[in-house]
């Protein structure tokens, strides 16, 4: 017989519209069937999702990175570079990166969007020129 | 730290820093504690005005004569004198540099980690190659 695990039943449960299951149990349950296609779905295929890929190069990036000054060095790094290559799906995903801590992103927002909001007595300022980059998010819906 | 510099394990060196990407190793050693100093070719981060943006020990020399600095022989410390050093890789490509506190012990911002006090021997290796320029100037 074929083993099915407990968070699997719960995701297979049919819930009838009328079984006066409430609001927050369906919601409950879809979180439930996300969760176990998540734990199924192939490393393959989650790391065609942009999100854990981006999660995972950002990773890599910042591990390899912090003992290095030299600009060059740490924007040619190979996962820093697959982020610039993933283009404009990764703009959003820099900004939430920023937003949770400072970072040296200002390379790869320039060679993805082709703009600069940083002013010239900004440069080399961590917090303002990350704060220029955010306002140029918001303006531009990338944030709320 | 000693993972990226294993020279350290060998030698005394003293955390003095929370860590911080605020500023960069060229900006310590030219006491600025508000800025990441870098040539960029992007135009992203702080030169001074008129040195070249190139990472070139030319460049760099240059800068730290913006500052008052001047090449001189070795790390031997002289009295009246602050001195810094560079450091670069086998290809001449700047990397560090690092500011003399006295005849044993120099200052490093490492990165975006922490300020060190260290040997100026103690950071050679793959990462920042070796000290390869002093400069001196009279001291403030």
């Amino acid at each position: 017989m074929k083993y099915i695990s407990p968070m699997q039943q719960l995701a297979v449960v049919p819930v009838e519209e009328d079984s006066g299951v409430g609001q927050d149990s369906k919601i409950i349950r879809r979180y439930l069937e996300d969760l176990t296609a998540d734990y199924y779905k192939p490393l393959s295929r989650q790391w065609a999702n942009p999100a854990i890929r981006f999660s995972n190069l950002e990773k890599e990036w910042k591990e390899s990175t912090p003992m290095l000054s030299s600009i060059t060095d740490i924007v040619m790094h190979p996962s820093y570079q697959q982020i610039i290559g993933m283009g404009p799906t990764a703009i959003p995903l820099i900004f939430l990166s920023m937003r949770r801590e400072l970072g040296h992103w200002f390379w790869a927002l320039v060679a993805i969007t082709g703009e600069n909001p940083v002013s010239i007595e900004h440069r080399g300022k961590i917090k303002e020129m990350t704060n220029a980059w955010l306002d140029w998010g918001r303006k531009q819906l990338y944030l709320e | 730290m000693e993972t990226f510099f294993p020279m350290l394990q060998s030698s005394a060196y003293k955390v003095t820093s929370p860590a911080t990407i605020e500023y960069n190793c060229i900006a310590w050693a030219a006491g600025d504690t508000e800025t990441w100093w870098w040539p960029d070719p992007f135009d992203q981060y702080f030169w001074p005005s008129g040195i070249l943006r190139e990472e070139t020990m030319d460049a760099f020399v240059k800068a730290f004569e913006f500052l008052g600095y001047t090449i001189c022989r070795d790390a031997n410390c002289e009295t009246g004198y602050e001195k810094v050093a560079i450091y670069a890789k086998i290809d001449g490509r700047p990397t560090h540099a690092a500011r003399q506190i006295d005849s044993e012990k120099w200052t490093s911002k490492i990165g975006s980690l922490e300020d060190i006090e260290h040997g100026i021997n103690s950071l050679s290796g793959d990462i920042y190659g070796e000290p390869i320029v002093y400069m001196k100037r009279p001291k403030r």
